[in-house]
């Protein structure tokens, strides 16, 4: 048993306690981060610069779909 | 696999020469190496975000992923949605248009940019070493499973697929790469649907596939634990049966659950997927890969760079209903071939399946698949070698048209290396496909490390940088040694990790030590000056000058 064996030990003992349903939260947490920190980028950065405004051509809105269905998906499974 | 009729025939001929006359077209319009190279710069969101999704998923992984979720379930789809679309949206935002502001051609130009030569030589040699190898693996790999499919040649599927992907990409490099990926991405969705589609209505619905998926999964792991605990020790044994199961389900399997835990015999333990597929391998391929990132920077503008990442996230929500479930349905229809022999379970159901006509369109799809990785190995392979090391260090005059001259050259040069190491690899046993992949891990940690250091922070040096890569270069390298049965034998030690596959961990903490290593030595050794930190994200302004 070296010192690498141990840490390795230690640490699977601790995530081992962790329960699943709160793994699962952390994942959905993830996302969750990811879409606010997506909703407050200033709109210069995901809108077009020659046409600014338009629904279809705002990211933050097609990102924001993407990371739906994702946080459906992982509460689902 | 049933026979291919000619119908089938038919229509995997109808691809393959819409994907020549797409590539060959698409060639007819290259001029000089920033064509060949970048596609001028010129490229629209919808095709790299395509092009991307089609990159990424390769012909052994629409084949290999089957198998695995046949043997351990909906879990697999981990790889494609936590360990893609959260990268991809930060990339989208964050890196993807800084890189295309600094008007690299490669990420180790943007490397020497930020930090040293040293570093990009080190990064650029570690990438065409293993991009190099991987061409041979992926068509030796793709021509087992092509074989399987169609009956084929292993020989004549090796040096089809190797001559067509060379033929378009020594044309119209990016470019051809790009658009032909489109089609393929399109082919390779619509046979997979189909595939979906037919393969649930004969189960009988989405329901009586869920039942019985519960029912097959949860016999086989009850058989599975059987035969485990009788090669068990009896303190081992009561260890099991003592251990709090912490909020797990006992009423069904781990099949259709994308968290399992620690201890799963899955490649997908929980903290390795969020830890080291979500936070690490994730970012490090989606924002460190030249293969990925290259279509990226050849967009028309920073805003399609960025809208080629999301749409590309966008598209990737589907592809695990795609890939894994029909896995899912090889469980339930052939429940008796058992983990041993999972990789067949796909083209027996691809035999049983699909009528005529459609065998062939899936045939096409995995083509496709296998094509469009094919293509973009062998373009960013060429690309690295051209810009980093023959422009770099043999004609740093080299203009326009000496850059496409030779590239074309050296993309034929790495098709011939592709072919050769492809039949040299048919003397190895079938677990080299696995080293290769587990090789990528040894360079995502380290690679997003430099990355992340050099473009989040001014005070990341480049001497801590080349020392972070190194420190965490060998990490990976120790760690898997340490897990090698005959090292831990000759050493008198236990395996490191208790996963099959622990190469998630290998990146984690290759990516920590790398940090680690950066972090300190930047602090106590000299720090870089202003034109090299301008190469931080927020020190250039939209047209590439300083901010």
């Amino acid at each position: 048993m070296t010192l690498l064996h141990w840490i390795g030990n230690f640490l699977r003992h601790q995530l081992d306690l962790v329960p699943l349903s709160t793994a699962r939260w952390l994942m959905i947490g993830l996302y969750l981060i990811v879409m606010f920190w997506i909703i407050q980028l200033p709109s210069t950065e995901t809108n077009p610069p020659d046409r600014p405004g338009t629904w279809r051509g705002d990211l933050k809105i097609w990102a924001w779909f993407a990371i739906m269905f994702q946080i459906v998906i992982y509460s689902v499974f | 696999m049933a026979q291919l009729t000619s119908i089938d025939y038919l229509v995997i001929l109808s691809y393959l020469a819409a994907t020549m006359v797409i590539g060959l077209w698409v060639g007819s319009y290259v001029r000089s190496g920033s064509d060949f190279f970048l596609a001028g710069r010129s490229l629209p969101w919808w095709a790299i975000g395509m092009s991307l999704v089609a990159t990424d998923i390769g012909g052994t992984d629409l084949m290999g992923v089957g198998g695995d979720a046949y043997r351990y379930g909906i879990v697999m789809g981990n790889f494609e949605w936590i360990g893609c679309i959260p990268a991809m949206l930060v990339g989208a935002f964050v890196f993807i248009p800084h890189l295309w502001r600094c008007r690299v051609t490669t990420i180790p130009e943007y490397l020497e940019r930020r930090f040293s030569v040293q570093l990009r030589s080190s990064v650029a040699a570690c990438w065409l070493f293993l991009m190099a190898c991987n061409l041979g693996v992926m068509l030796l790999a793709s021509a087992v499973f092509l074989k399987s499919l169609s009956g084929w040649d292993i020989s004549v599927c090796i040096l089809t697929t190797a001559l067509l992907v060379g033929a378009y990409t020594w044309s119209g490099g990016l470019a051809a790469v790009v658009y032909t990926d489109v089609l393929q991405g399109v082919v390779m969705i619509c046979g997979c649907l189909i595939f979906v589609a037919i393969g649930i209505y004969e189960v009988g619905g989405i329901e009586p596939l869920i039942d019985k998926i519960h029912t097959v999964a949860k016999a086989k792991d009850q058989q599975d634990a059987w035969q485990r605990e009788q090669k068990m020790t009896p303190e081992e044994r009561l260890a099991i049966k003592t251990k709090p199961r912490h909020d797990r389900p006992t009423h069904e399997s781990e099949h259709l659950s994308l968290v399992l835990p620690v201890d799963t015999r899955s490649p997908g333990p929980w903290p390795g997927i969020l830890f080291g597929l979500g936070l690490i391998v994730g970012p490090g391929y989606w924002i460190g890969n030249q293969c990925i990132v290259q279509r990226a920077l050849g967009a028309k503008s920073e805003y399609e760079a960025r809208a080629s990442y999301v749409y590309g996230a966008l598209i990737k929500n589907l592809i695990p209903f795609l890939v894994a479930v029909p896995g899912l349905i090889a469980l339930v229809k052939f429940p008796e071939l058992g983990h041993g022999r999972a990789d067949v379970a796909l083209p027996q159901l691809v035999g049983a399946l699909l009528p005529v006509g459609f065998r062939g369109m899936f045939v096409a799809a995995f083509l496709a698949a296998l094509m469009s990785s094919v293509d973009s190995y062998l373009n960013s392979a060429t690309t690295l070698y051209v810009n980093d090391f023959y422009r770099r260090f043999y004609r740093p005059e080299a203009d326009e048209g000496q850059m496409l001259a030779v590239g074309r050259w050296t993309t034929i040069g790495f098709v011939v290396w592709g072919i050769y190491f492809a039949f040299q690899l048919q003397a190895f046993p079938a677990g080299i496909y696995t080293i290769f992949q587990t090789l990528l891990s040894f360079f995502l940690g380290p690679t997003l490390a430099v990355l992340v250091a050099g473009m989040l922070s001014r005070s990341a040096s480049s001497d801590g940088a080349v020392t972070g890569f190194y420190a965490g270069l060998l990490t990976s390298i120790g760690l898997f040694s340490l897990n090698q049965p005959g090292v831990c034998r000759w050493l008198d030690l236990k395996p490191l990790f208790q996963v099959g596959q622990p190469y998630l961990y290998y990146s984690i903490w290759s990516f920590l030590v790398a940090m680690t290593f950066i972090v300190i030595f930047s602090y106590f050794l000299r720090s870089d000056p202003p034109e090299k930190t301008r190469y931080a994200i927020g020190g250039l302004n939209p047209e590439g000058g300083a901010a």
